[in-house]
């Protein structure tokens, strides 16, 4: 019965023997702050005003604006010592819509070492690698999507509005950007598609310097300056593109080079 | 030296715990109409054991709802029928649900659509068997629990007879209709039993609040047909041939994403039993199964449908046996034995997206030709000796798992999903005491250690709704064994005057917890509409659960009957991470201290009464559940608070003649708008799935 008695000891010893506490692996001597992104939408450099046919492009195109929708992604901090710090923690692709408010302002979750920084780049749209079909299945990403026919994965950009005809005819326009298509023939039809277009591209943001300290959240306002879609370097006239421009590699060639100064950096706080 | 070998061979005897002798012999009973036996026990932990005739008084439709009245037993509703099984905030594969003692069914539905209860229908049962912790080693490896499910076993007749039994059932509320029949007999030498049963149930409403009703879309029909044949070879050998179906249609889950369109069940199975084999060698007992579901399940009845069309079709397989001898030396039992399964599972979802005229599709695997394969052996050992009874057992499992997925997902040279193969080597053991301080009065005290491998689900799943929130799954093939490290230490008193009531109390010190935790955005997107994002599982650093069980059962003798049972577990995690969601981005991270485990039920306790009239053929019964609010929620899984509630049910059952059995009732008598902490939400809202409300029953059973 002691042996007994000692042995029920003995291994209820051993069952808990593998119970053992773990330290805390947190890395504590890191020192890094946090950024988040504000985007702004002006025309001419003022509050973007939708639904108000009150603006005149470059092309002498009256036009309003009833949706701003588009990515950016790979939003990359560069460092005068030639170092940059990628936004890719948690999220590398962040989709903007004037008409959902929360999704106006990015709070990067992202740990970034404090010091000072030179400049914000990221890519206007998303690059092929990520942009698959399936990738996003919820609205309102999922609303972007880019048909399969037509290179798929989805939409850079929707800008939707409408605009008055040399005939004073109001029109609606799919300013939209994403894959392009390259045809064998003039007729755009998708059986004679024979190569796809990657249209995004990169953007550095002038005047982005910032620094960021310890513990502190630095707030940089992105700034998209609708009208200069359709002006330089290119004059981009929607009586001669029409309405849809999807499936007209020329058109979104020209909306893509014209990105270059869409956007600007406000206010960093 | 002697006292080495001693103390050697006692280790292996004390390790070798008699699971045979577990053998669901020593159970207390279920607070129920028909109280038969004794709370006063010698095992060292809880069982359960719910006889046919309790289940057949109640409104059951469904197994898991009806062991949810089991204390410390709670389930997660996700539609009409179906509800999971949680033991002490155990659950999924923490549990061990076995059939007719050994046979095991690999779910189809990644959602558990189809947990093994949902496979058997409650008229084929003879009896449940619970089993709460890691002390019941021979039906394979058991973490938090074995449920038993029994079907009904035909047996030989002195000379050749044939009985007949037909069951029919009808619900109020979601106009539920059950029908069942069975025809069993034979001889001396060939017995068999043949059954079949169809029920059709619509859609419940829930309990009125501020006047109104909620109807949620639950209806299901399902059917099933079986039949088993025995042959004594002689008078100590038999075999028993056993084959099966079952079959699901159009079973609807509004708290999943998508319902289940078919499933369809295959069970076969082959026993070998022998007795008496020799002086020491007392029973022999050979089993082989293979069980084989297919699970179809889309989003065809959801507004989803018109943009989004999910289709996910999955075959899962168990092919298994096991053998197992008992032994007896004096007082001595030991039994030995060993097992083994291999399970299978392979599943396709195809999405098709319709958008802006046009049409994508993409097929991708849930399952890509997964195999795990389990073998294990055990051994289990008691004897008594003057007031103390010895209980031990020992398990070691062999698990190897393999798949063919191609998805490799490494980013940061962080692999989150890459090597598939995965090998591990578990020990399980228990060792209980059991003191009897008076013949009325015992004390037990039990420890044990029960590890599991990793299953199916979270090996390799790819991206599906699976868990208790809305979040895309995915498996983690490298995920570890966990580790249940369990006391009980448990009073039992019975008196023939006063009644019989136990009270216990245990902790569980989970090492290597299955949780899951967030994943970026940048390495993976959710694939399921709905979902905000995707989780893995992962092990963390431990778990602890600590709960008490009450119950109290007024003596057989009188005709008043009274039942009390209560019960409580606190579920707890030491350290998690909780990321920061703001307007649905993940904006940071912070870690939480002493946090509480998702899942857990609150404390309950029902009040049972019932009175025997006409001799024993008429009884009446009135219940009441009270159900505690549950505050003690998950802040890292952002889980929701639940009030409390408490219901009245009533029922009669009487006892027509020989032939013919009538049970009666009504649940949730005054219509109350409640759910259960662990009832899902309804996909799409924040909304939980209510329970129904008032239901009027009767059962009526006939047989010759």
């Amino acid at each position: 019965m002691k042996y007994a008695l000692f042995v029920l000891i003995i291994l209820g010893a051993l069952l808990f023997l593998d119970i053992s506490c773990k330290n805390d692996t947190h890395d504590a001597g890191k020192t890094t702050g946090h950024i988040s992104f504000n985007f702004t939408h002006l025309v001419d450099w003022l509050p973007l005003e939708k639904d108000n046919m009150k603006y005149i492009n470059a092309a002498g195109n009256p036009y309003e604006i009833n949706q701003v929708m588009y990515f950016i992604s790979d939003v990359t901090l560069h460092k005068s010592d030639g170092t940059s710090k990628l936004i890719s923690e948690w999220t590398d692709i962040h989709y903007v819509d004037i008409d959902i408010p929360s999704t106006l302002t990015w709070d990067v979750y992202d740990d970034i070492a404090t010091g000072a920084y030179d400049s914000v780049s990221f890519i206007f749209g998303i690059t092929k690698e990520k942009n698959q079909s399936f990738r996003f299945v919820n609205p309102p990403e999922v609303n972007m999507m880019w048909p399969d026919i037509l290179g798929g994965g989805y939409h850079y950009m929707m800008i939707n509005g409408s605009w008055k005809d040399s005939e004073n005819v109001i029109k609606s326009f799919a300013f939209h950007l994403g894959i392009g298509q390259l045809y064998k023939s003039n007729v755009i039809e998708v059986d004679s598609i024979y190569a796809f277009v990657q249209n995004y591209f990169n953007v550095k943001l002038p005047n982005s310097s910032f620094t960021l300290e310890e513990n502190k959240t630095r707030t940089i306002e992105i700034i998209m300056n609708a009208d200069s879609w359709f002006k330089t370097p290119h004059i981009y006239d929607h009586n001669y593109w029409g309405g849809a421009i999807m499936q007209k590699q020329p058109a979104m060639q020209m909306v893509k080079e014209n990105g270059f100064d869409v956007f600007r950096v406000g206010a960093i706080q | 030296m002697k006292k080495k070998i001693y103390l050697f061979i006692s280790c292996f005897l004390l390790l070798a715990v008699g699971t045979r002798a577990q053998h669901l012999t020593d159970t207390i009973v279920l607070g129920g109409v028909v109280i038969t036996d004794t709370l006063i026990k010698k095992t060292p932990f809880l069982s359960t054991q719910v006889s046919k005739e309790i289940m057949q008084s109640v409104s059951t439709r469904d197994v898991g709802d009806y062991l949810r009245s089991i204390p410390n037993v709670a389930g997660i509703r996700k539609g009409g029928g179906a509800i999971d099984p949680v033991v002490r905030g155990f659950k999924f594969s923490q549990l061990n649900v076995v059939m007719d003692g050994g046979m095991k069914i690999e779910n189809g539905c990644p959602n558990r659509m189809d947990p093994v209860s949902a496979h058997v229908e409650v008229e084929e049962l003879s009896q449940i068997n619970v089993v709460k912790g890691p002390f019941l080693l021979n039906y394979g490896p058991s973490l938090g629990g074995v449920i038993d499910l029994q079907t009904k076993d035909p047996h030989p007749y002195a000379k050749f007879e044939i009985h007949g039994n037909a069951m029919f059932g009808y619900e109020t509320n979601w106009d539920g209709a059950k029908e069942y029949f069975s025809l069993y007999g034979g001889n001396s030498k060939v017995y068999f039993r043949a059954s079949g049963g169809y029920r059709k149930y619509g859609n419940y409403s829930s309990g009125k609040a501020d006047g109104e009703t909620t109807t949620y879309n639950t209806s299901f029909t399902k059917y099933n047909y079986g039949a088993k044949a025995g042959w004594a070879i002689t008078d100590k050998q038999t075999i028993l041939a056993a084959y099966s179906e079952s079959h699901g249609r159009d079973v609807m889950f509004p708290a999943l994403t998508m319902d289940e369109k078919s499933d369809d069940t295959r069970m076969m199975s082959l026993d070998y039993s022998a007795k008496d084999i020799s002086e020491v060698i007392k029973t022999l007992d050979v089993k082989i199964y293979r069980t084989n579901v297919n699970h179809l399940m889309d989003n065809s009845n959801r507004e989803t449908w018109q943009a989004k069309q999910m289709v996910a079709d999955v075959d899962a397989i168990n092919t298994g046996g096991k053998a197992i001898l008992g032994m007896k030396i004096k007082n001595q039992n030991l039994s030995v034995g060993m097992d083994f399964e291999n399970i299978y599972k392979d599943g396709i979802r195809t999405m098709t997206m319709l958008m802006m005229g046009t049409t994508s599709t993409k097929r991708f695997n849930l399952w890509n030709k997964a195999v795990i394969q389990n073998g294990g052996v055990f051994a289990g050992y008691n004897t008594s000796f003057k007031t103390f009874k010895l209980d031990a057992a020992i398990r070691v499992d062999f698990n190897n798992a393999d798949s063919e997925d191609t998805l490799k997902l490494i980013k940061n040279g962080v692999e989150y999903f890459n090597e598939t193969a995965s090998q591990f080597v578990n020990l399980s053991a228990n060792l209980g005491i059991t003191h009897k301080i008076s013949e009325k009065l015992s004390v037990s005290l039990a420890i044990a250690r029960g590890t599991r491998s990793p299953n199916m689900l979270e090996r390799y799943i790819k991206l599906l709704s699976v868990g208790y929130d809305n979040y895309d799954y995915l498996g983690n093939p490298q995920l570890k064994p966990e580790t249940n490290n369990e006391v009980d230490l448990t009073v039992k008193y019975s008196d023939l005057k006063l009644g019989s009531m136990y009270v216990n109390g245990f902790y569980s010190y989970v090492k290597d917890y299955i949780s899951a935790k967030m994943l970026p955005s940048s390495v993976i997107m959710p694939a399921t509409l709905g979902a905000p994002g995707v989780k893995q599982y992962v092990n963390v650093d431990n778990a602890t659960f600590t709960g008490f069980e009450f119950g109290y059962t007024s003596p057989q003798a009188y005709k008043l009957g009274v039942n009390v049972i209560a019960a409580i577990t606190y579920g707890m995690i030491p350290t998690v991470t909780k990321y920061i969601i703001k307007a649905g981005q993940v904006t940071g991270d912070t870690v939480i201290k002493n946090d509480a485990l998702p899942e857990i039920p609150p404390f309950e306790t029902t009040l049972s009464v019932n009175y025997q009239l006409l001799h024993g053929k008429l009884v009446p019964k009135v219940s009441y559940r009270l159900v505690s609010a549950q505050k003690h929620v998950s802040d890292a899984f952002y889980e929701p608070e639940t009030p409390g509630f408490s219901i009245m049910n009533f029922s009669l059952a009487y006892k027509v003649s020989k032939n013919i059995d009538i049970n009666a009732g009504v649940n949730n008598i005054f219509d109350v708008s409640y759910y259960e902490h662990l009832n899902r939400k309804i996909i799409g809202s924040t909304e939980k799935l209510y329970e129904p409300g008032r239901v009027f029953f009767v059962n009526l059973n006939l047989s010759i």
